[in-house]
């Protein structure tokens, strides 16, 4: 059943470049990597149309002044203070999730998967809740809520391990360990007070808003961990997917592997989970979109599914806060951006599935 | 030829026998439960005026006015709702291949939910009677949208784009219901304990005007519990059988949709009872759809009765909403069922 | 008028790639008629156009005087049966569950099963020799016992017309003549009209009234076997030389494909072993397969494991590639027990092709070969120019150079098959261990693949080792056969000294007639004629219980 989305033409000819420095050697498909760089300098251009956008309007010229610390004080707080770090969080998360999306999908062949069915956004939000709700302090909340996807994840994890992990052991395990956290988490909500419900639903939703220079200096160093080695990792990737048994006969150590996909998975998205709430879509999305656009999983295929991630969850946030009315949490806006553009292309795109 | 063409026939024959009489079986256990749901709450109530209650009912005992007023719609809502998510949730698994499939899969519980929370917030209802036809008619047409998107294009519906477009709206529509949530408290105060997916407190009248719509699902389905069964050997097989797959999948989307739309406006959604006891139940028919839907009949609501009354009495003098309880007593089950089978590729 | 005919149909998938092309053919009634022809020339394309899965671009199928797309799908399925090539069942769903889905057709909404559905699954059971299996779950039977499950609902169907896309594949020499037998026997007993597909130029010819050979989407030539299996005509179809035997004894000529390499009549004597097993025990959770096996396979040279179905031979290739623990017992690699080294390391000394591997979606032919590099890549230099050279030289030996570019799921079977070995190949490993490399194959490409492995023994002093089914081809390329049997080896040695009519009786259950190759003077089996009016009699003789059931391990 996992014949995920192929684009109609059964020839599809990559133009492949070694990338050598020293003993470092890649091969890469110079389309991906220049529908990569449109995408990176799209990014830039939406990061910096977002630094003008606000209540109080910047030109752009004052963006750069005060990036350059050399602008009025005041244009330097709204920029530096207010408005950085919410883009910052924005450009980081959605990379993180869209690449915990793709490696999840890959590594269990099922195209339906996204990071939540190891109980990550369950166990985050389960531990989240009871926070929000015993009106603990919210500063050590994304602490907590990352110590619940942590081990929530180990939870399926061990729970699905029979001297080895099969997909869809691991799906079913994980569906049922989601189903108890988010009764539980649902419970809470239930019982408490209207003030603190509206809180965790609001939590639950996922938003970037109050973003601060701390989280995105932890996003970062995630990312820039784990995002490299997950580069790395996709090459082992392609070759499980071919099957668990070419993997072994090719002499790939496979569950340590297949172990260290879902570390440098679950990983990415605990912590932009703990940072910003379960944001839905992205980690679901995100790579079909990369795959309809650039050929199958790969290496460079999974970089622009992480600048992609960016995109749109920088897009989100942008229209939340300003094409509406009234500000609306980025979780919201994702599916209800990216879902309608998904759903066209699953319309138009001859998908053979 | 002869003697080992008998044996096998009596082994079918004992298969079938022993097959009849776990349902039985079942139905008995679900007579049981039936009946602890009318005792059993917040004041126990004795078998004697339970029963009373329903044949000989007098007005004035304050146990017989419960039993008629809370305990009865509960229990019949418990009945009718389990079944129909049981079943919808079977016929939905064989007809797409995929074990992961439900109701909600189609995105008839978000349509259904979104349809009520946005007739609460654009028409100030309040009443569970007024949510009935918003209800029904965001998971129709959430329904019509995802069947519409995946069966265009070459191939037709097949599972997977059912299954992902089905994912998307769901997401789509969850995602729209939780900024309306967000923008109007009071909303969200009308409809969290309804969203939540219980049994209690929903009016008999609610689940009478929704009762044709589950019959009808339910009879349309164990009719079709053949074609189902022909349908799970994969389309090519299927057609070259004879069947007109496209027709058959339509009306098995149509009864799917009439099954969880009438059970999410009655109840709320309420997961799990779809996913989980088609697989529970398949430990025990094997993949014969005839008996898998049979059984789906009475283990889905033994199942949601059991959470009911265990959410009434873990909880006391308040009560858990058998939404969550389902989801509690049915997903270790569902993680014992995945550890112990050999899980063929999904 | 014949009941089938196709009309200058076209046949297309998509918009552009055009299989068959203005292509008119008439299935002569209440005959056997066989469709071969070379991977991708389109036979089971038509095939599902005759069984009205495929609506013909242009031109038209005709059942009955009526184009088929005009009947109602019921009425089709009442006529005609189509054997799908590789059906999925639903998870445990019992064999008798299966056939008494193939009553579909016969049913109406509303009645329950009739006395005839029952006696018709009973029938198709038996004919089908699955009686004794109906209780078991399909996904837990072997490869040839599945095939014979989904024949049995096929069978169930009862209708005049049967097609049958590939019927022997998976099987063993055995239970393709039993298989054979009963497509001769629903023909002249019952009269009905069978057109199957197959691969085995060979079948065709023993089963066959008329033979249909089709190149590029193109009828070649139609008529009786004799006429059609000329060296000539074979020669253009398949694009190989072929020799014709017509033994006397049989009477249904014996065609053999003669590829590059001719391997001489005395193999090589056999060296020192690269790959030795001790007292080797071995299977799956509670199932075992292997009982103490101890086999030594030689150093450089080319050894087949013959048996049939489900006697061990994948297990115990899985096992010497250490794929698979062993319960008991020891596997050296040069000497050197296999457990001992990396999973790296060990993977550049020994290669395994895996039957049925699954292909990621949008894999390029080129990208899946390269996965065959895995042993030599680290995860900061994933491509060297050793690499691309590996790939290079893995592609051309294996002729998929053409078809870098194209995905892995778009290839007929015998490309895809080609790709997997040259992944194999890309490995470059001295030790290649090829579990059934032919299956899926035309008689050219078997060839060219059995002419690959000969000389890459020959010429780079690789030692394969090879699982294949045809008893034959195993004869003419092996220097050294091992015989399986119950998951123990039941003789090994050069095929010469192996091979004889008792041995093919005691291991396959065949009666044969064993003649020396006129081309190589090793031994040629010719499968014997005899059985089959032996086995029809023996199953209409109601009254007496089986002699032989099918039984699978």
């Amino acid at each position: 059943m996992v014949r995920a989305l192929v684009s109609s033409q059964t020839e599809r000819r990559p133009r492949l470049r070694v990338v050598r420095v020293g003993g470092v050697a890649f091969r890469v498909d110079a389309s991906v990597l220049a529908m990569t760089g449109l995408a990176l300098a799209a990014l830039l251009a939406l990061s910096a149309w977002a630094l003008t956008l606000g209540s109080y309007r910047l030109p752009l010229a004052a963006v750069i002044a005060a990036l350059s610390g050399s602008g009025s004080d005041e244009a330097q707080f709204i920029v530096l203070d207010l408005r950085l770090p919410r883009i910052l969080a924005a450009v980081l998360i959605g990379p993180m999730l869209a690449m915990s999306g793709a490696i999840f999908q890959g590594l269990v062949r099922n195209p339906l998967v996204s990071p939540d069915v190891i109980g990550v956004n369950a166990g985050a939000a389960f531990v989240a809740v009871f926070w929000i709700t015993t009106r603990h302090s919210p500063a050590a909340l994304p602490l907590v809520a990352f110590a619940g996807a942590v081990v929530a994840a180990s939870i399926v994890y061990l729970l699905s391990w029979r001297g080895h992990i099969a997909g869809p052991r691991l799906i079913l395990v994980g569906i049922g360990v989601n189903a108890a956290l988010s009764a539980a988490t649902s419970f809470m909500v239930v019982r408490a007070e209207i003030n603190d419900a509206s809180r965790a639903v609001l939590w639950m939703t996922g938003s970037v808003y109050a973003s601060t220079w701390n989280d995105v200096r932890t996003l970062a160093l995630a990312l820039a961990v784990l995002g490299p080695v997950g580069i790395a990792l996709m090459w082992s990737l392609r070759v499980i997917q071919a099957g668990d048994l070419v993997a072994r006969s090719v002499g790939m150590p496979l569950e340590r592997v297949r172990l260290s996909l879902i570390l440098v998975g679950c990983g990415l998205s605990a912590v932009a989970v703990s940072v910003a709430g379960p944001i839905g879509f992205v980690a679901l999305m995100v790579p079909h979109l990369a795959r309809m656009l650039a050929g199958p999983m790969c290496g460079s295929v999974f970089a622009f599914t992480g600048v992609l991630g960016a995109l749109l969850l920088l897009g989100a946030d942008m229209v939340g806060q300003h094409a509406l009315p009234v500000g609306l949490p980025v979780g919201v806006v994702t599916a209800a951006v990216g879902a309608p553009y998904f759903l066209y292309l699953l319309y138009r795109v001859n998908a053979r599935l | 030829m002869v003697a080992s063409a008998h044996g096998a026939r009596r082994a079918g024959r004992g298969l079938l026998l022993t097959r009849s009489a776990t349902l039985a079986l079942c139905a008995v256990a679900l007579g049981v439960v039936a009946l602890a749901s009318l005792r059993i709450g917040s004041i126990g109530i004795t078998t004697a005026d339970a029963v009373d209650a329903l044949v000989r009912y007098a007005p004035e005992s304050y146990e017989q006015t419960v039993v008629r007023t809370l305990r009865l719609p509960r229990t019949l809502i418990g009945l009718g709702v389990g079944a129909a998510l049981a079943v919808a949730g079977a016929a939905l698994q064989g007809m797409t291949r995929n074990p992961l499939a439900d109701p909600s899969i189609l995105g008839v519980n978000s349509g259904a939910a979104f349809g009520v929370v946005t007739a609460v917030y654009l028409g100030e209802l309040t009443h569970p009677l007024q949510f009935v036809w918003f209800a029904f008619a965001g998971g129709l047409i959430a329904a019509m949208l995802v069947y519409g998107i995946a069966s265009a294009g070459p191939g037709g519906a097949t599972p997977v784009k059912l299954a992902l477009a089905g994912v998307v709206v769901s997401s789509l529509l969850s995602s729209w219901l939780t900024a309306l949530l967000l923008l109007d408290q009071q909303t969200l105060d009308v409809v969290r304990f309804w969203l939540a997916g219980s049994l209690a407190g929903r009016d008999l009248s609610v689940f009478l005007v929704a009762l044709p719509f589950l019959l009808l699902g339910l009879a349309g389905m164990l009719l079709l519990s053949h074609q189902i069964n022909i349908l799970s050997l994969g389309e090519e097989t299927a057609r070259s059988l004879g069947m007109h797959t496209g027709r058959v999948r339509a009306l098995v989307t149509l009864l799917v949709v009439l099954l969880a739309g009438a059970s999410v406006a009655v109840a709320g959604p309420i997961g799990f009872v779809g996913l989980a006891v088609p697989h529970i139940v398949r430990v025990v028919t094997g993949p014969d759809y005839r008996w898998v839907l049979a059984y789906c009949l009475v283990v889905g609501p033994l199942l949601l009765l059991s959470a009911d009354i265990a959410g009434r009495v873990v909880a006391r003098p308040s009560e858990v909403q058998v939404g969550i309880v389902t989801a509690m007593v049915g997903a270790p089950f569902l993680i014992a069922l995945a550890r112990r089978r050999r899980v063929a590729e999904l | 008028m014949a009941r089938l005919l196709a009309d200058t149909v076209t046949l297309a998938y998509g918009r552009d790639r055009v299989v068959v092309d203005g292509l008119s053919l008439e299935i002569p009634d209440k005959a056997v008629t066989a469709i071969i022809g070379p991977n991708g020339c389109g036979k089971s394309t038509l095939l599902r156009a005759l069984a009205r899965l495929l609506a013909p671009q242009r031109g038209c199928v005709v059942l009955d005087g009526e184009a088929i797309h005009r009947l109602p799908t019921r009425e089709v399925a009442r006529r005609l049966s189509l054997l799908p090539q590789q059906a999925s069942a639903p998870e445990a769903i019992t064999v008798e569950d299966l056939v008494r889905r193939g009553r579909y057709p016969h049913q109406s909404f509303f009645q329950p099963p009739s006395r005839r559905d029952q006696v018709a699954v009973e029938r198709a059971l038996e004919l089908a020799g699955m009686t004794e299996l109906r209780d078991v779950p399909v996904d837990e039977l072997s490869g040839g016992q599945r095939q014979r499950a989904w024949i049995a609902m096929t069978l169930a169907q009862e209708t005049p017309l049967l097609l049958l896309d590939e019927p022997t594949t998976y099987l063993d020499i055995a239970h393709q003549q039993e298989v054979l037998a009963l497509i001769r026997w629903l023909n002249r007993e019952e009269g009905r009209t069978v057109v199957l597909v197959v691969h085995d130029v060979n079948h065709a010819a023993q089963v066959s009234d008329c033979v249909v050979a089709m190149r590029g989407g193109q009828v070649v030539a139609q008529g009786p076997p004799d006429r059609v299996l000329s060296p000539e005509l074979l020669e253009r179809v398949f694009e190989v030389p072929c020799e014709v035997v017509v033994p006397s004894a049989s009477g249904s000529p014996v065609c053999m494909p003669r590829g590059r390499a001719l391997p001489p009549g005395n193999s090589a004597p056999a060296g020192r072993a690269a790959l030795r097993a001790e007292r080797l025990s071995s299977g799956y959770s509670r199932r075992p397969v292997l009982r103490d096996v101890t086999v030594s396979l030689p150093a450089g040279r080319v050894t087949a494991i013959v048996g049939p179905n489900a006697c061990g031979k994948s297990t115990l290739l899985r096992t010497l590639a250490r794929l698979l623990k062993p319960e008991a017992g020891i596997v050296f690699l040069d000497e050197r027990p296999v457990w001992e080294s990396s999973h790296r390391e060990f993977a550049r000394r020994l290669a395994l092709l895996a039957q049925g591997a699954t292909v990621p979606e949008g894999l390029l032919v080129e990208e899946l070969v390269a996965i065959g590099r895995y042993p030599y890549q680290r995860w900061y230099r994933q491509w060297s120019e050793r690499d691309q050279q590996a790939v290079e030289r893995a592609m051309v030996a294996t002729g998929v150079i053409d078809l870098r570019w194209r995905a892995v799921e778009t290839l007929s079977g015998g490309q895809r098959q080609r790709a997997w070995l040259a992944m194999a190949l890309a490995q470059e490993t001295p030790v290649l261990l090829l579990d059934e490399p032919t299956t899926f194959l035309d008689i050219a490409h078997q060839v060219e693949v059995l002419d690959l492995v000969w000389e890459l023994s020959r010429s780079e002093g690789r030692t394969v080792v090879v699982v294949l089914h045809d008893l034959n081809q195993a004869c003419r390329y092996a220097d050294e056969l091992v015989v399986m049997k119950d998951g123990r080896v039941v003789a090994a040695g050069p095929p010469a000294e192996v091979v004889d009519q008792e041995l093919v009786r005691d291991v396959f259950g065949v009666d044969s007639t064993v003649i020396p190759d006129p081309a190589t003077g090793r031994p040629l089996v010719l499968p014997g004629r005899a059985l089959e009016f032996e086995l029809a009699s023996e199953r209409l003789g109601e009254a007496e219980p089986r002699g032989r059931a099918w039984r699978g391990a």
